[in-house]
Order: C-alpha cells, then structure tokens, then sequence
C-alpha cells in the first residue's frame, strides 16, 4: 500500500536558519499520527513542505505517489486538506457556508457534490447553525473550526492540521475527535500537530517528535505519553490523565479519559484490571 | 487596592439584539490573579475587551452598567498575528513599539524592552525578525510587548495557547510574578489544568452572566464538570463514579488515592 504521506531525508532552512534535518516518517492510510514538538522543532515547516508553500533543500515529501516538488499547491490540494496555525488567514469568504465549499468547489467537483460534502462538513463539526454567518462575526474558536471544515469539505487522502485545538473548551475538542475519528476510519490519514497532549491522546495513536529540527522520536502515543519520564526531555508535559495513571500505577497506565476513568472505578471496588 | 471594577456591566455588541454580558460585576485586585472559565460564548473574551476599555470605546457597540480602572491595561489578545506592529524588522524593536509610544525617555524603553525580553526567555531571540518566528516564539514576543509598558493590570485571553510545555510552565509562573509585584491579573483560559497552581480566584460565566466565583476548588465542582470546565483529574475522578469530593489535581488524587 502506498503511504499518504512519505517524508524521505528532508531538509530545510530558512536562509541560514535550519528548520529540519534529514527527517524522515510516513503516514500510512487511515492512520492518526501526533506532530510533536518544542516551539520551533520545525512542525509547521512539515506543514508547508507538505502543502507545496515551500521546497525541501534535500530529500522528497511524497503525498501518495506524488513528489510535491514536481507540484504546486492546487494540485496537491487534491490530496491534502491543510489548516494552517493561524486559521484566521484562510478564511475570506462572507459565509461560513461560501468558505467551506469553496475547496471541493474549486477542486471542480460538480455543484451537487460540492453541497453534499460541504453539509457533511458543517454537520460533523456542528457549524451548520452559523453556515450564513460572516466568518469574523464569529469567535476565534468557532473561525478555526470553519478552516477545519473546509478542510473536512475538500475530502482529501491526508488531513494536515496545525493546532486545530487551540482556544478550544473541552466540549469543542471532543467535537474535532469525533469528525476525525470518522474520517480516519474512513481511511482518511490525519497528520496533526499539537501542543494539546490530553487531546492528542484522545485522537491519535502514533507520536513522532522533532527536537531541533531532527526526528526524536517516532512510536506508539499511548506507549510514549505513558512513560513520563521520557517526555520532558523531549520538550513535552505529561497530559494529567497520564500523570495521574502513573501517579497511581494505575494497571496499564491508561491515557485517555475514559479509560483511566474505567481502571480507577475497578481499583475502587477492588477488581482487576484486565 | 481594587485596579479593575465592573458593576452590573452589559454590553452589546453593534446590530446584536442580545447582550454578550449581563449584568457582570467583578472586581481584581492589586496582587490578584482572577481567572475566566466558560463555554463557547461565556463571554470571557468580551469581559476582557471591555476591561481594557476596547469595547465599547474602539470597537463600538453599547455599555450598560460600569467599568472602573485604577491603573493603565495591557491586553495580550488570544491571536497573536494580529496583535504585532508591522513596523520593526527585529524582536527588539517590536517590543520596544509600545514603551516608545507611552513617550518615555530612550533608557527607559531599553530597560523595560530588555526586562520583558529577559522575562519571556527571548533574549537570543532579540535580532530576529517577527515574521520568521514560530506561533509560540511570536506569543511569547506579544506577552512581552505588553509587559514592556509595564501596565498596573494585565489581561490575558488563552495566553498559553500556542506556547509549548516549557512556554506555558514559563508564563504561569510568570502570571504568578506578576501578581507578587502587585500587578493585578485577569485572565481568560481553556487550559483549566493550570488555574490551581495560577489562580486565585476564578469567575464562571455563563452565557455573559456570572454563574459561580469561588477559590479554584470550583473546577472540581461536579457542576463544572458536567459543564466540560471541571479540570482532567476532577473530571476523570468523577467519571469513574469514585465519591466526591473529587480531586483537583494530580497531588490531590495522590493524597485520596482509592
């Protein structure tokens, strides 16, 4: 199977200032991986890299069996749904409605098409109520959601996200897991990076950290968050779920809320964890 | 000494019917750390634009009620991008915008730039020129483009939000520091798990009113949790059906482990 994403020994600086180093990860279809990383690692040049905004020095990004070097950013929109770190920069049209169907709709789709993925996409992230809104009437939160459903709109291969959580409560996290949890397992492959441990360890299942610009780390999420001690190393704060599992030796140190929830009511009553 | 006072302030924005706040009154001390919690559209944000007297006076709209302030405000915006100058082509330089401004004599602009600098860990990061920085690099330049002028209170909207663990760690304590000096601070935050160790007091909002103030044992209130405010270990505890009281924090687990 051909990865959605294939990063193969890239580097890159800015002028004299290097951003990365001879990185090189995956991602394959359906897959949900964590972009992690101190400010500054280099995450959101992997994001420009991948959208064709910018050219690697060395090496290839490879979107499926394209070399973005050989594309420029229309083309590979076909393929990636990107939200950059500043949202607000993508948003220009009157309507929340006109901004998200502006992807599939420039992607030449047919006008039918474009309504039903542009309702789909409204529906997942629960925008539908302020689809006739002006996207600055809105609050930051509710405007990096409408960049998320343009994304969601487009229906790419690979879903590239720059701090889709940032400014958002608990209640509006659990909302972006819920629409990429069903485009994941619709084998859509997520790419996300993040600050927001406690929301990364509720989405995705695969880590890969970049200190300095350099590949750290590249495992298993629940693996790496469960291991506290690794993490502060690599510039990361244990998410409080995962503090308090090993806080409590909680049995297999559980990360996401639910399930440290399940293991401390059987501690409780005094039964096994299975 | 109270620096900020809000009594029974509403406030509309332009051509909307209903108010963003009802009839809102708070008051921030001197020394004080005073946190903002709610859902989307609580009206955290708005309280914050009218403490800094942006609403209605800038961005227009209607104010009923007052809004009261004993000292100048700073008011770091929860979009940092738009919140820088434009006009320096070095970090310095952008911090120094605001000070130079106020008018103050050329060494007290490099004093307080260099202070601010020192404070948010941006010293090697001085000659850099804004627009190369990263998302929490250029959060972390806004936070001390503030402190530079050196405001009697500071207000915060999702400080913390682009900035990685050792970036938030840094600003809590900071937040802290602030208050120590006497500054007062009112802050706005969906990062809840901090408001314990960084909070005095926090202030619920719900649909522009206040629904709760209390010490920041609030956001282990079942209610808060049920609201998605409650923090991740109070939330956890309660979701395993574990008896309140439910801890607030990971040393408050440990301390009533089951």
């Amino acid at each position: 199977m051909i990865a959605a994403l294939r990063l193969e020994e890239v580097s890159f600086s800015y002028g004299s200032v290097p951003a990365l180093e001879r990185v090189s990860f995956s991602v394959a279809p359906g897959e949900r991986v964590a972009l992690l990383g101190r400010n500054g690692a280099g995450k959101s040049t992997v994001v420009r890299l991948i959208a064709g905004l910018q050219r690697p020095d060395e090496g290839t990004v490879w979107v499926g069996d394209w070399d973005t070097r050989d594309c420029v950013p229309e083309q590979l929109a076909w393929r990636v749904g990107s939200v950059f770190q500043h949202a607000d920069q993508q948003l220009f049209a009157r309507t929340v409605r006109d901004d998200v169907s502006f992807g599939p709709r420039a992607l030449g789709v047919g006008e039918r098409e474009v309504e039903r993925r542009t309702d789909r996409a409204l529906e997942d992230l629960d925008l539908t109520a302020h689809a006739g809104h002006h996207p600055y009437d809105l609050p930051p939160a509710l405007r990096k959601l409408t960049a998320l459903a343009g994304a969601l709109a487009s229906e790419p291969a690979l879903l590239v996200l720059d701090e889709p959580t940032i400014g958002l409560d608990r209640t509006l996290r659990a909302r972006v897991t819920r629409a990429l949890l069903d485009r994941s397992a619709g084998s859509v492959a997520l790419l996300v990076i993040t600050h927001d441990l406690t929301f990364a360890a509720e989405t995705l299942e695969r880590g890969v950290v970049l200190d300095r610009g350099s590949l750290a780390c590249d495992e298993s999420l629940a693996a790496l968050l469960g291991d506290v001690t690794r993490l502060e190393p690599l510039g990361l704060a244990p998410p409080p779920v995962a503090a308090l599992s090993a806080a409590l030796d909680l049995p297999g140190r559980p990360v996401r809320a639910a399930d440290a929830a399940a293991a401390l009511a059987r501690v409780a009553r005094g039964k096994p964890v299975p | 000494m109270k620096s900020l006072t809000l009594d029974r302030a509403s406030f509309w924005y332009a051509a909307t019917q209903s108010p963003a706040l009802r009839a809102v009154s708070l008051d921030v001390a001197q020394g004080e750390v005073v946190a903002l919690v709610g859902a989307l559209g609580a009206g955290a944000s708005t309280l914050l634009l009218v403490a800094a007297d942006l609403a209605p006076r800038v961005i227009g709209g209607r104010l009923e009620g007052s809004m009261t302030r004993r000292d100048r405000s700073g008011i770091v915006l929860p979009t940092p991008w738009t919140q820088i100058s434009g006009m320096a082509f070095t970090v310095w330089d952008e911090v120094a915008f605001g000070p130079a401004n106020l008018g103050w004599p050329t060494h007290e602009i490099a004093r307080q730039v260099n202070r601010a600098l020192e404070r948010l860990e941006l010293l090697p990061l001085a000659s850099r020129d804004p627009a190369t920085l990263s998302g929490g690099e250029l959060q972390r330049v806004i936070i001390a483009a503030i402190l530079a002028m050196d405001p009697g209170l500071v207000l915060f909207d999702e400080p913390a939000a682009e900035l990685d663990a050792a970036g938030a760690a840094m600003l809590w304590q900071l937040i802290r520091v602030l208050a120590r000096e006497g500054k007062a601070v009112l802050l706005a935050t969906s990062a809840v798990d901090a408001l314990p160790d960084v909070a005095d007091r926090v202030v619920w909002l719900e649909d522009g009113a206040v629904r709760a103030v209390g010490t920041p044992d609030l956001l282990a209130d079942g209610a808060a949790c049920d609201a998605g405010l409650g923090t991740s270990i109070a939330t956890v505890w309660r979701a395993g059906g574990l008896p309140a009281p439910y801890p607030l924090t990971v040393a408050h687990a440990v301390r009533g482990r089951p």
